[in-house]
């Protein structure tokens, strides 16, 4: 695991943050799509050091390759992920048709319940 | 297996009502009562049988393998009684609930099986042989309680009785669940039976937890204000849980502990506080009261402090008095609250200044109530009057200020019960106020039947005096070996107790002669103000604290979870070793690393969703770079295909959004970004801390050779997703599928509601057509 990209995953994993915790939805989308290459670089990163490609006919020795396990799981990873920031960007479009806009609203239950306890004192 | 048994049929009695009852028409209501009436049959048969065999039987069921957590019952001659008075009890509630309900009533259904629900629990509570059971059956009866007092739960001071109630009685489980934590810690074991006596710090904060926790569920001082409140519960609840049994926990918990709490110093003052305490106070409320159903509860109270003060007396003839007051009271305490029940539904008031000429009106329930009333009153010849006798006898048994107090105490509570039960028949079938004669509705023969029943049984325990008490003694021998030698005696002759009895009877009957022409209304007990403020602070204290703590924002929800994960990694801190770290794989990672963190920078600094869309696509292809210098064809060639449909996406979704985000105030961006760059480091410092220590080598050799030799191809990754991980893989995809049918019903939703497809187009949602085919490629 190699220290730049240990130090890429913190910042993805920082900027997705920052992003996930605004209030436009098209943000969050974004937020959520970085957040998601950190995991991925994280799962890659994890695999040890880089190798030859994980391809059993041009190998020279089986020993270079790189560890094609975590490549494995970073593919169902990415395609995941992928889906996931397709079906939030449908979201966001749908919001936006019956809002006007694409905000995360305060969610109404709970600012009501608020509002009671203000009410009360 | 037996015991379980019973337990199960109160379940699967409750399934039937609850079936039943929703769906029947053709059968009256009532019929859920004889259905709730079978398992509490069943059980008092069962209790018989216990108490009829010199072995006991036990069963246990482990709960929690390894934590020592059993279900366990046992049914010996103690818990047998028990369980007979509240089984035998709970068959005659049911069938008075037929005759006090109509059958128009509302909600029988539930009622009945919630009441037989706090039946089972209740003998599960008395039959239990763990500490654990003991608490899990406690706890159930304070829930099946809260529920029968609230059952006409539209009424407003219902639900706050029934409140006061769950306060109240549920503290005392967690005050309880203290304590026996406290005791299990040591090495007395949980069974029942055989905890062995402890003595220190930790068993006298478990003594009080215990005796605190009694308390509240007996009614006594200063937890008893739930107790008159809960009379808003029908009648037949009240008789039930209010007289003869769930109050009665709190004493039963008293004689099981008190064996191993008895040498504690505060076992035995903080015991006979409460109860001499309760018995005073709760007269003196008995003699205040002009609701007749509210002289019974403080009445209740009056007589639990006598069980609870006798029996935290700890000695063999204290044991033995307080469990042969405990089953006298079961039988009277249930007549006298079934008559009230009866005079409530015939005449329609309980107001005792409101009845007059009840006396000829109602003579069966006038009978019932004189020699209940005179079972209570410790009158002969009724099975009150020896167990009274036996309370002063192991008063005077005791030595040093033991002795004054409780003497004093129960002769003085004594007196005080005589005048108030004088005062309860004298004001009750008396003359009311205006000299009216109150118009009584026809006799109904369930209650008839029972209530003659509890009443007959008052005599009957004092003709078969023998045989109860040989029944109390087998029981009693459990908690105490020393009561072997004593028995219920029919009369005493003239022996210091028989004549402190004489002297209390005189001096009780002229005073509730005369207390029962001051008939002024008293309008709330003592101290049930103060309770209820305490109640309603508690719960707006919740609701406050829930309005702050649950505020709505999404986005402070959020950064509160990522605040507590990012705690998490200070641990992996001194994890990491910087010599064992490699800082990189070739000069043309950092490059691309310095791509992606640009782009992800990007996403944010570039004013406008456009640009923010194209710097995602950097860090995508910045990623494709890495996957490559990695050594992993298959990952960047796949990210590659997924960015450009990510951008593309965006491009077109985020054309139909508002070109720019709203700006945001200074403060919160920064507290954002504290947060995010916390998280950050925290995701790094676990990685770091987790490089630092490499757990050997990964068998790269055996994924190669097996791929091509089993698995039939060259491509490694490719064989571990369609052969070894096929499954998950075909998951995936249906994942994809999922996404794709949900994209396409928002996107034709959206046209179906607005009438035109200005906002999203096909396009929008046609590009996760592609997901699938680039997944397909992948994985061929």
């Amino acid at each position: 695991m190699s220290g730049v990209l240990i130090l890429v995953v913190g910042a993805l994993t920082a900027i997705g943050t920052y992003l996930v915790t605004s209030r436009a939805l098209s943000r969050i989308v974004l937020g959520f799509a970085l957040l998601g290459h950190a995991a991925v670089l994280a799962l890659v990163t994890a695999g040890g050091r880089a190798g030859d490609p994980p391809l059993a006919d041009r190998l020279e020795t089986s020993a270079d390759a790189a560890d094609p396990l975590p490549q494995a799981l970073s593919l169902t990873a990415i395609v995941i992920s992928f889906g996931l920031t397709l079906f939030l960007l449908a979201l966001a479009g749908r919001q936006r048709q019956l809002s006007g806009d694409d905000l995360v609203e305060d969610d109404i239950e709970d600012r009501r319940i608020a509002e009671h306890t203000e009410a009360e004192q | 297996m037996l015991l379980w048994v019973v337990l199960g049929a109160h379940l699967a009695g409750i399934g039937l009502i609850m079936f039943a009852g929703g769906t029947q028409r053709r059968l009256d209501a009532r019929a859920v009562f004889v259905v709730a009436a079978l398992p509490a049959l069943f059980a008092t048969g069962a209790s018989i049988r216990g108490l009829s065999q010199d072995t006991a039987t036990t069963s246990r069921v482990a709960w929690v393998e390894g934590l020592d957590l059993v279900l366990a019952l046992r049914l010996d001659a103690l818990s047998a009684l028990l369980g007979l008075i509240v089984a035998g009890i709970g068959v005659l509630v049911f069938v008075y609930s037929a005759g006090y309900f109509t059958e128009s009533s509302a909600g029988l259904a539930r009622f009945a099986a919630t009441l037989s629900g706090f039946s089972a629990s209740m003998i599960g509570l008395v039959w239990s042989d763990s500490i654990w059971t003991l608490f899990v059956f406690w706890e159930l009866t304070s829930i099946t309680s809260f529920l029968l007092v609230g059952h006409k739960h539209v009424d407003e001071a219902v639900q706050r009785s029934a409140r006061r109630a769950l306060l109240i009685t549920a503290s005392g489980g967690l005050a309880l669940l203290a304590g026996l934590l406290l005791i299990a810690d040591g090495d007395t074991g949980i069974a029942l039976r055989d905890l062995e006596p402890t003595t220190g710090t930790a068993a006298t904060v478990a003594a009080a937890l215990v005796l605190i926790a009694a308390a509240t569920k007996s009614a006594q001082i200063p937890f008893h204000v739930w107790l008159p409140g809960a009379m808003a519960a029908p009648t037949p609840v009240s008789a039930y849980l209010h007289s003869a049994t769930m109050v009665k926990a709190g004493v039963i918990a008293v004689a099981l502990f008190g064996p191993i709490f008895k040498d504690t110093d505060v076992w035995q003052p903080l015991g006979i506080a409460f109860g001499l305490g309760s018995m005073i106070w709760g007269a003196i409320g008995a003699l205040r009261h002009v609701d007749a159903k509210l002289i019974l509860a403080w009445g209740t109270i009056s007589q639990l402090g006598l069980m609870i003060a006798v029996l935290a007396t700890g000695s063999a003839k204290a044991t033995f008095a307080g469990i042969s007051i405990l089953v006298a009271h079961a039988i009277f305490k249930a007549a006298l609250f079934m008559v009230v029940g009866e005079i409530d539904v015939r005449t329609g008031t309980r107001d005792v200044r409101k009845l007059g000429g009840l006396r000829t009106s109602m003579p069966v329930a006038f009978w019932v109530c004189v020699v209940s009333g005179a079972s209570m009153a410790g009158i002969p010849p009724l099975l009150g009057f020896p167990a009274k006798e036996a309370a002063l006898e192991a008063a005077l048994g005791v030595d040093g200020w033991q002795r004054v107090v409780l003497l004093v105490g129960v002769v003085g509570g004594s007196v005080l019960t005589v005048a108030y039960t004088t005062r309860f028949v004298l004001t009750v079938f008396g003359p009311s106020d205006s000299g009216e004669v109150t118009d009584v509705a026809p006799r109904r023969l369930p209650i008839t039947a029972v209530t003659t029943l509890l009443a007959a049984a008052s005599i009957v325990g004092f003709v078969a005096l023998d045989w109860v008490g040989d029944g109390v003694r087998s029981a009693a021998v459990l908690l105490n070996p020393g009561s072997e030698v004593y028995s219920l005696i029919r009369w005493p002759g003239l022996k210091t107790a028989f004549v402190l009895s004489m002297v209390i009877i005189a001096a009780g009957i002229p005073l509730g002669w005369f207390l029962s022409r001051r008939t002024d209304d008293i309008p709330r007990p003592l101290g049930a103000d103060g309770a209820d403020r305490l109640v309603d602070e508690v719960l707006s204290g919740a609701r406050r604290i829930t309005g702050r703590v649950q505020h709505g924002s999404l986005p402070v929800y959020l950064m509160t979870a990522v605040v507590v994960a990012s705690a998490a990694s200070v641990p992996f801190i001194a994890a990491i070793d910087v010599d064992a770290l490699r800082w990189t794989d070739g000069a043309v990672v950092p490059a691309l690393g310095v791509l992606i963190v640009a782009g992800a920078i990007g996403t944010v600094r570039i004013p406008g969703r456009l640009g923010a869309a194209l710097g995602l696509g950097s860090v995508g292809f910045g990623m494709a770079g890495v996957f490559v210098a990695q050594g992993a064809p298959d990952l960047a060639l796949t990210q590659l295909l997924v960015e450009t449909v990510v951008v593309v996406a965006f491009v077109i979704g985020l054309g139909r959004l508002s070109a720019n985000f709203p700006p945001v105030g200074y403060v919160w961006r920064t507290l954002r970004m504290v947060v995010a760059t916390g998280l950050g480091a925290a995701v790094s410092i676990g990685l770091a801390g987790a490089a630092s220590k490499p757990s050997g080598s990964a068998p790269v050799s055996d994924f190669v050779d097996e791929a091509a030799a089993t698995g039939g191809g060259n491509n490694v990754v490719n064989v571990i997703l369609t052969d070894v991980r096929a499954l998950d893989t075909f998951g995936e995809v249906v994942v994809l599928v999922a996404v794709a049918v949900g994209i396409v019903a928002l996107a034709q939703s959206g046209r179906a509601g607005a009438g035109d497809d200005t906002d999203l187009d096909p396009e929008g949602a046609d590009p996760e057509g592609t997901p699938a085919r680039s997944v397909d490629e992948v994985a061929s």
